[in-house]
């Protein structure tokens, strides 16, 4: 049957995108680095979140980075601010001491030149004087007052003074007749001293003031440079401790604890404080002894000024990103929408739905790219499928469902009326009318193929035009091969729709000036009595047909009896193998006698059959597996297996005086064009003369296929094998072909020879046949021969050889040799033979 | 403060007191001759120190010590009119007042303690300087202003000039201590004291004071 050539579109070339790559994995590659493993854990596996997460993650890490330079900034421009404002409150300290030294300087110069307190300094009663330096010292706030002598040795000190304190001024004074002034611990108390000269006029010794630094001092400096402040103290041997300071006790304790650190973490304070000491060095003779100032601020104070800054940052940043993961988002509904639409389009299309046409197509992007891609390949598979519909449920040259579909149809109409039962279980029935048309290999042969496809559609418009009622239908299914779905029908209706099929066909078609007779063979199954599912009830229809073909009958309506040995086939092949392996098979020979010559009646040769020794069957008759060996090829290895055993037993038979051996080969011998190589060499290797070896083809054996069995016996006569046509006049061969046919021998179908004795027309067949043959040079046996009258009216019509039950029915082969000495001792054998 | 000149008579010892009692013999024996004594002062520095005071002890000068009178100390421009005053035991010093302001002279030292209450013009009474020894003059009112007044037991004693020079006349050849002094010296230092032997000749010693001449 001609393909499909027309015109089909080429497959549409998609572009090729593969949207699996889009979900592959994260894009680093080996590495089994915990942060590796992470990344891939936690990496989203969707196009969408993975946009929006790097769309985001690239935002975060710029914001998180300028938030962190502006922070760090921020940290640095508060330190250096910090360290500035140490460092000018340092030089505060330092002009604010200096400025106080000078002040207090300025006083005790004043007092130092006060005339009584001269006149006091100058007498010589040390008592006055000591009383004189307290009360003038308590003038300008001053707790300890002293005088030293010109060379800087004490002289007294007020009266309130201690005596230690006073002790403790005198290492002091070359530094304090230098500068003027010191700070020093005194008693345990920091003080600061001022020296000035008393002159009467002349200088006549030293007043030394010490003011203590107190509170009030370092308040003004916490007012003036926003700074904290602490004093320190240490003298030998004892830790340090705070004179005054600006700061609560617990944060006192922790700068005591932190000493030397420059910055310091203040309890309630949740960033340091920068401390910035300074030491005031010299202040006693102990050089452990001293005192240090320190300045210290907190970050946090520093760093205020920037929170607002900071909060519109972070409020900026949030906006930012709230910003951006909308805009993310809509992105990435913008790329992963199309795309999931993409995706559902293509898992519709996979269920074989393409009836929905693609969206976004009309977009200019890459997404609308692979939409059109995408549309043009469902458009250019659903015309392939619509096709491919077409090639797999319809029959091309008829117009017919074919074989799948009708097998659909069926299904769905059992499925219909099982599903309709009624309460009682009574189902609408239907019927399955299978039809093969006969001998349509040999039209389309002899014909063309051309007039064969067209007797087909021929076929099947008379089908159509007869059967079809509604709902019922008509498929070819192969070939010649026809069905028809008959709804509701049940035995009686199937068989008269068979029936009136095979009346019509009786009608000889008309085409092309040739008239064609039309035979075909009915098989009828129905639902539910012969089958309860569709595949079944179609091979029962086959069946039944197929025995009609046997019978020759028009229809058989499917019965379990004929499909008994169907039933068996399967086992019966694989038996069939055991049997040849095994040596089951035997062969039995039935005799063939010569009717002309010079000893008429003489055993000359036998026809070779084979029998099947069934180990628990017993003997199988050779109708119950040698048609079934030719249906399934399984005939060539019992050929094969025939051919040898008579090449085996050969000697044996020529001893007997046999000049040949008949084997029968069968259609599918025929087309093996390895046969006539076969049979050489089984021959050679038992050295049997081909000439020995007859070979029976019959003439619906050669009909199949001409071309290739007219091939193979040209080459079997080529290797001088003797070839006979086997069953002459039964077949429908033509005369012309006939002559082509390099045979040897004719073998009239035993149905004449066995009517002959009655029918005068048979004999005339019988005569005629022998007539012919002997004109075209060929030899004739007449097979069938049930009886000696038979016997000599082919003697007298001068067949050559004659086989038949008469003589004998086919033998084993070790009862040949019996056979022969009992016939050639019987007189009437030749006898009839003779008459 | 005591004055170390002081000193030095009250508590003599024993070979000095022989050896003073050979040199008042040796007075004695040249009663009509006396002698010039020319000194030339100077700094350590060799240059000339002008003011410096010079005078002789002994107990021959001691006795023959007689006070000054009419000695003034003047008050103008609000300033002493002289810085350094040389005046035997026993002399009456005034301070008129020259200036329309008031002064309030006064003094601390032990050699002569004494106060001049805010006046104008000149003084009721002059101050008796009965003391030896270096009084240092102030005013209450005007702490720039300074003079010394320096009481000696001596009638031989000078003052130096412009050139550091001081001339003694009429000195009875003798053994003395030659003293110096110099208002630059350090309050409250004793006058330099140094042996001298005066001879008819006369003398020519050269002192050369603890002080740089030319910072002053």
């Amino acid at each position: 049957m001609p393909d499909s050539g027309e015109g089909t579109d080429t497959p549409a070339r998609a572009t090729p995108v593969e949207i699996a790559t889009l979900g592959d994995t994260a894009p680093v590659a080996g590495g089994g680095t915990p942060l590796l493993s992470w990344l891939r854990r936690w990496w989203p596996q969707r196009l969408s979140s993975r946009i929006v997460v790097i769309f985001l993650g690239l935002l975060l890490v710029v914001q998180l980075t300028g938030l962190a330079l502006v922070q760090w900034s921020i940290d640095r421009n508060a330190h250096s601010q910090l360290d500035q404002d140490l460092e000018i409150g340092e030089r505060i300290w330092h002009r604010l001491l200096v400025q106080r030294a000078s002040k207090l300087a300025l006083g005790a110069t004043v007092l130092a030149a006060d005339y009584g307190f001269r006149a006091a300094a100058a007498s010589d009663d040390t008592d006055t004087l000591r009383s004189a330096l307290d009360n003038h010292g308590q003038r300008i706030g001053a707790t300890v007052t002293a005088m030293l002598k010109p060379d800087l040795t004490p002289r007294a000190g007020g009266e309130s003074v201690d005596p230690a304190a006073l002790q403790a001024l005198a290492p002091l004074a070359p530094a304090l007749a230098r500068q003027g002034n010191a700070l020093a611990l005194l008693g345990g108390q920091p003080f600061q001293l001022v020296m000035v000269p008393m002159k009467a006029p002349q200088l006549v010794g030293y007043i030394v003031m010490g003011f203590p630094l107190d509170q009030m001092l370092i308040d003004d400096m916490h007012a003036i440079s926003g700074l904290d402040v602490a004093l320190l103290m240490h003298q030998a041997g004892q830790a340090e401790r705070v004179a005054v300071s600006t700061l609560s006790t617990a944060m006192t304790d922790v700068l005591l604890q932190h000493p030397g650190e420059r910055q310091v973490v203040m309890p309630g304070f949740s960033s340091a404080h920068v401390v910035r000491r300074i030491d005031h060095p010299g202040s006693t003779s102990a050089e452990a002894a001293g005192m240090r100032t320190v300045l210290l601020r907190s970050l946090d104070d520093a760093i205020a000024p920037y929170h607002p800054l900071k909060t519109t940052l972070a409020g900026l940043t949030l906006l930012g990103l709230l910003v951006a993961g909308a805009a993310s988002v809509f992105t990435a509904r913008r790329v992963t929408t199309p795309l999931r639409s993409l995706v559902h389009a293509t898992e519709q299309m996979g269920r074989g739905d393409y009836s929905q046409a693609l969206m976004h197509v009309e977009r200019p992007d890459e997404i609308g790219e692979l939409s059109r891609a995408f549309e043009q390949m469902r458009v250019s598979i659903s015309s392939h499928e619509g096709a491919i519909r077409r090639l797999a449920y319809w029959d091309r040259l008829t117009g017919l469902p074919n074989r799948a579909q009708f097998r659909d149809e069926v299904k769905k109409a059992i499925a219909a009326s099982a599903a309709a039962a009624d309460e009682a279980g009574q189902v609408r029935p239907l019927a399955v009318v299978m039809l093969d048309l006969d001998r349509f290999k040999h039209v389309n042969d002899v014909l063309g193929y051309a007039f064969g496809d067209r007797l087909l559609q021929g076929v099947a418009e008379r089908l159509l035009r007869l059967s079809v009622r509604e709902g019922d239908l008509v498929a070819r299914l192969s070939g010649d091969e026809f069905a028809l779905l008959l709804q509701g029908a049940d035995q009686q209706a199937a068989l008269a729709v068979a029936e009136r099929v095979a009346d019509v066909f009786q009608l000889p078609m008309t085409m092309d000036d040739h008239t064609v007779d039309l035979a075909a063979g009915f098989g009828v199954a129905c639902w539910p009595t012969h089958a309860s599912d569709a595949d079944t009830l179609i091979n029962r229809a086959e069946v039944a047909m197929y025995s009609a073909k046997r019978k020759t009958g028009s229809a058989q309506v499917y019965d379990p009896a004929i499909d008994a040995g169907s039933s068996r086939s399967l086992s019966l092949l694989s038996e069939l193998r055991h049997a040849v392996e095994n040596d089951e098979l035997r062969l039995f020979l039935q005799p063939k006698l010569a009717l002309d010559g010079a000893q008429p009646g003489r055993f000359i040769g036998a026809e070779a059959l084979v029998r099947w020794q069934h180990p628990t069957r017993g003997m199988v008759p050779p109708m119950e597996f040698i048609p079934f060996a030719e249906q399934t090829g399984f005939v060539r290895h019992l050929t094969l297996w025939m051919l040898q055993a008579v090449a085996q037993e050969w000697p044996a038979l020529q001893r007997l005086g046999l000049t040949s051996v008949s084997v029968n080969l069968s259609t599918r011998d025929l087309l093996d064009q390895e046969l006539p190589a076969k049979i050489e060499r089984i021959q050679r290797r038992h050295g049997m003369p081909a000439r020995a070896m007859c070979l029976e083809i019959t003439e619906s054996a050669i009909m199949e296929e001409p071309q290739r069995a007219l091939a193979t016996l040209n080459a079997l006569s080529a290797a001088g094998f003797k070839l006979s046509i086997d069953d002459f006049g039964t077949g429908y061969s033509s005369l012309a072909y006939l002559k082509r046919l390099p045979v040897n021998e004719l073998k009239i179908d035993r149905s004449f020879v066995m009517a002959m004795e009655k029918d005068a027309d048979d004999a005339k067949i019988v005569r005629s046949t022998i007539d012919l043959a002997h004109n075209l040079g060929l030899t004739v046996v007449a097979e069938g021969v049930e009886n000696s009258t038979v016997l000599r009216l082919l003697g007298e019509l001068q067949c050559d050889e004659a086989q038949g039950y008469h003589m004998s029915r086919p033998l084993p082969v070790a009862e040949m040799a019996a056979f022969a000495a009992r016939w050639n001792a019987q007189p009437t054998a030749t006898e009839a033979a003779g008459a | 403060m005591k004055s170390p000149v002081v000193a030095h008579h009250t508590t003599p010892s024993r070979p000095l007191r022989r050896a003073a009692a050979l040199l008042c013999l040796a007075a004695l024996a040249l009663p009509a001759t006396a002698a010039v004594i020319e000194v030339t002062a100077t700094g350590i520095d060799g240059k000339p120190l002008p003011e410096t005071v010079v005078f002789l002890e002994s107990r021959e000068a001691r006795a023959a010590a007689r006070p000054l009178t009419a000695v003034e100390i003047e008050q103008d421009k609000r300033r002493f009119t002289t810085r350094v005053t040389v005046v035997p035991v026993g002399t009456e010093i005034t301070f008129p007042n020259r200036d329309t302001v008031r002064h309030h002279v006064y003094s601390f030292s032990p050699a002569k303690n004494f106060e001049l209450k805010l006046y104008a013009g000149k003084p009721a009474n002059p101050v008796l300087f009965d003391k030896p020894g270096i009084a240092v003059l102030g005013c209450n009112i005007h702490d720039s202003m300074v003079a010394w007044v320096l009481v000696v037991e001596t009638p031989y004693f000078g003052l130096a000039d412009a050139t550091g020079r001081v001339r003694l006349d009429n000195v009875p050849p003798g053994t003395y201590r030659l003293r110096s002094w110099h208002p630059a010296m350090a309050p409250g230092a004793p006058a330099m004291e140094e042996a001298l032997v005066v001879t008819a000749a006369g003398a020519h010693p050269r002192l050369k004071l603890p002080l740089a001449a030319s910072g002053l």
